[in-house]
C-alpha cells in the first residue's frame, strides 16, 4: 500500500515537472527570439555536416533609429555574405550579381524562425527543456524542438543563460542520429553596436528585386497529395534552374521551421528509380517516372522525401515541352 | 528514509539546485542512489525517450559478465592476485556505473541506434542512397565533364555518377535560392519577375 501510494506520489510529482519543463522551454525559446532581435552581438560559428566545417562571422545589431541590422558571413571561399537593413536583405555571391529583397529575415544554416514568433511551430513541434550543460565557456540550458510526427527531424538547441542567445544546434533524428550542428565559437555582447555593423548603417544596399504574387502562385499541372501535417504552400512557379537552365515547375513548402521544394521537369530517362544524397540534414531525392522527373529537396527525413514523391500526381502534361532540355 | 530526502533527489534532478553536499549524499546512498535512477526513467519515459529495448540493471550485468571473464593468469610480480584485481575492478564499475545509470542506458541506447540505423537502411533497399554530395566547395563551379567521344562506354558508368552529382547539386542550390526569395512572393505586389529567366541577374 506504502509502496503504491508513493508511486502515484512519484507520477504526479513528475507530471508537475514535465509542465514546468515545457512552460521554461516555451519562455527560453521567446527568450532567444528577444535577444536575437535586440541585442548588439559579433558571434562566430561553425557548420559541420559530411564531416566539413564551414566557418561564419556572425553581426547583429540596433541602430538608434531602431533598425536592426545584420551580417553573416561565410569565411572560407569565395565570399558570400548576407546583409540585413531593416526589411531589406542582400545576397552577395560567386553565382550572381549582388540582388536584395524585401524580407524581415536573414536565410543562412540557422533557422529564420528562432527570432521570429517561436509559438508558430507549437502544433507540430513539441519543445521539452532537458537539462543543463556547458557550451561555449557558458552555462547553457538545452532545448529540444521535437516533432509530434515521424516525418520531421528533431533540433536541440543550447541557449545561453545570461544571454538567451544561441550557444549551439544541432539537427537529430528521431533515432538520435546527429545529422549537422552548429558550433558557436565566440560570442561577444556589446552596448554599441561593432564596427562592421556601423558601417553597414550607412553602406548602400544593391537594388530590390520585386516580385509578384501572381508569378509566385501559379497553377501547375501536377499536385502533393501528401504531406506531412502543417507544411503549407509558400509558392508555386515555373522558373529555370540557375546552374543547368533547366526549365522546372516547383512548388515550395514549410512547416515554420523547414522547408522543402518539389519539382517536376521534363527528363531524358523514361525511367529511372529514386536515389537520393544527404547534404547534413538535407535530403535530394530525385526520380523519373513516365519521362518526367519528380525531385524533393528539404531538411526532411528520406523516407517522408520519398513519401512526398510519390504523392506526387500529374493532371495533364507540363506546359514545357521535351525539346527544351538543354 | 526520510521524505525530504527524496524530495531533494527530486529537485536535484530537475536541476533545481546545485548542491554538492546533497550530490556526495546521494552518491554515496544506495537507495537514493537506486530513486536517482527511477526518477529519470520515469522522466524519460514521460518524455518518451526511451529506447525500444533497454536493460535497467546494466551495472549488474556488467559486474556478472566480468564474474564470468576467465581469469586471466599472468606472471605475478605484485602482490596483488589477479582474483583481487578483478573484485577491486569490478567494485569500481558498480561505484562508477550506479550514480551513472542514466548515461550506462544512453550508452546503451546509442549502441541500440546504431545497429538500428544499419537495420534502417538494409531494409530501405528500395530506395538507393548514393555517396555523399559531392559538396562543391562554396562558390566553386564543378568543372566541365569533357565529353570523350573515343571511349563512351569506358566512361559512361562515371559519366552517369557526374551526371547524378551535378543534378543533385544544381537541385540543392536552386532550393537555397528559392527559399531566399520565398519571403518577398508573400510581401511584395509588385509587377517584375525574378523567375522568368529575363528578370533573373545575370
Amino acid at each position: 500500500m506504502m509502496l503504491f501510494i508513493r508511486f502515484i506520489l512519484l507520477i504526479s510529482i513528475s507530471f508537475s515537472a514535465k509542465g514546468v519543463e515545457n512552460i521554461q522551454a516555451h519562455e527560453s525559446l521567446e527568450r532567444l527570439s528577444k535577444s536575437l532581435q535586440q541585442l548588439n552581438f559579433s558571434t562566430s560559428f561553425v557548420v559541420v555536416k559530411n564531416n566539413q566545417a564551414e566557418p561564419y562571422h556572425w553581426f547583429h545589431g540596433v541602430s538608434d533609429n531602431n533598425v536592426e541590422l545584420e551580417i553573416l558571413s561565410l569565411l572560407n571561399g569565395p565570399r558570400r555574405d548576407i546583409l540585413r537593413k531593416g526589411e531589406v536583405v542582400s545576397y552577395i555571391e560567386p553565382e550572381l550579381p549582388p540582388y536584395s529583397v524585401i524580407s524581415h529575415q536573414i536565410s543562412g544554416p540557422i533557422p529564420a524562425v528562432f527570432s521570429q514568433d517561436i509559438n508558430s511551430l507549437s502544433s507540430s513541434y513539441d519543445f521539452i527543456s532537458v537539462g543543463r550543460s556547458r557550451v561555449l565557456g557558458r552555462p547553457a540550458q538545452l532545448i529540444r524542438i521535437e516533432s509530434k510526427d515521424q516525418h520531421r527531424f528533431g533540433h536541440w538547441l543550447w541557449l545561453d543563460q545570461t544571454t538567451g542567445l544561441l550557444l549551439k544546434l544541432a539537427i537529430i533524428t528521431k533515432k538520435g542520429q546527429l545529422l549537422e550542428q552548429v558550433q558557436f565559437t565566440h560570442l561577444d555582447i556589446t552596448d554599441e553596436p561593432s564596427e562592421s555593423i556601423k558601417q553597414l548603417q550607412s553602406a548602400e544596399l544593391p537594388h530590390v528585386i520585386e516580385l509578384s504574387k501572381s508569378h509566385q502562385n501559379k497553377q501547375l499541372s501536377w499536385q502533393v497529395n501528401w504531406l506531412p501535417e502543417s507544411f503549407k504552400r509558400l509558392k508555386a512557379n515555373r522558373h529555370r534552374i540557375n546552374s543547368n537552365k533547366q526549365p522546372v515547375e516547383f512548388m515550395l513548402y514549410s512547416d515554420g521551421l523547414v522547408e522543402f521544394s518539389v519539382y517536376v521537369s521534363a527528363s531524358i530517362d523514361k525511367q529511372r528509380a529514386v536515389e537520393y544524397v544527404m547534404d547534413g540534414a538535407t535530403v535530394v531525392l530525385n526520380q523519373a517516372v513516365n519521362g518526367y522527373e519528380v525531385s524533393v529537396v528539404g531538411k526532411i527525413p528520406a523516407l517522408t522525401a520519398k513519401k512526398i514523391a510519390n504523392s506526387v500526381v500529374l493532371h495533364k502534361k507540363p506546359l514545357f515541352s521535351k525539346n527544351t532540355q538543354p | 528514509m526520510s521524505e525530504s530526502k527524496f524530495e531533494t533527489v527530486s529537485s536535484l534532478v530537475d536541476n533545481y539546485q546545485q548542491n554538492d553536499a546533497a550530490f556526495d549524499e546521494l552518491v554515496n546512498d544506495s537507495e537514493l542512489s537506486d530513486t536517482w535512477d527511477r526518477y529519470h526513467l520515469i522522466g524519460d519515459v514521460m518524455r518518451n525517450d526511451i529506447p525500444e529495448t533497454f536493460q535497467l540493471d546494466l551495472a549488474g550485468s556488467i559486474a556478472n559478465a566480468i564474474e564470468q571473464e576467465p581469469t586471466v593468469l599472468a606472471p605475478a610480480n605484485t602482490s596483488d592476485s589477479p582474483r583481487n584485481y578483478i573484485e577491486e575492478l569490478k567494485a569500481k564499475v558498480i561505484q562508477f556505473a550506479k550514480p551513472f545509470g542514466q548515461v550506462a542506458i544512453a550508452a546503451s541506447a546509442a549502441g541500440l541506434m546504431v545497429l538500428g540505423v544499419q537495420q534502417n537502411v538494409a531494409n530501405n533497399d528500395v530506395i538507393t542512397p548514393s555517396q555523399t554530395v559531392q559538396t562543391i566547395p562554396f562558390g566553386g563551379v564543378a568543372d566541365p565533364v569533357s565529353y570523350n567521344v573515343n571511349q563512351p562506354n569506358r566512361n559512361s558508368k562515371q559519366q552517369a555518377y557526374v551526371e547524378q552529382q551535378r543534378r543533385f547539386q544544381a537541385l540543392l542550390s536552386d532550393h537555397q535560392q528559392q527559399i531566399r526569395l520565398k519571403s518577398v512572393a508573400t510581401k511584395s505586389e509588385s509587377t517584375a519577375d525574378i523567375n522568368q529567366d529575363e528578370d533573373l541577374p545575370k
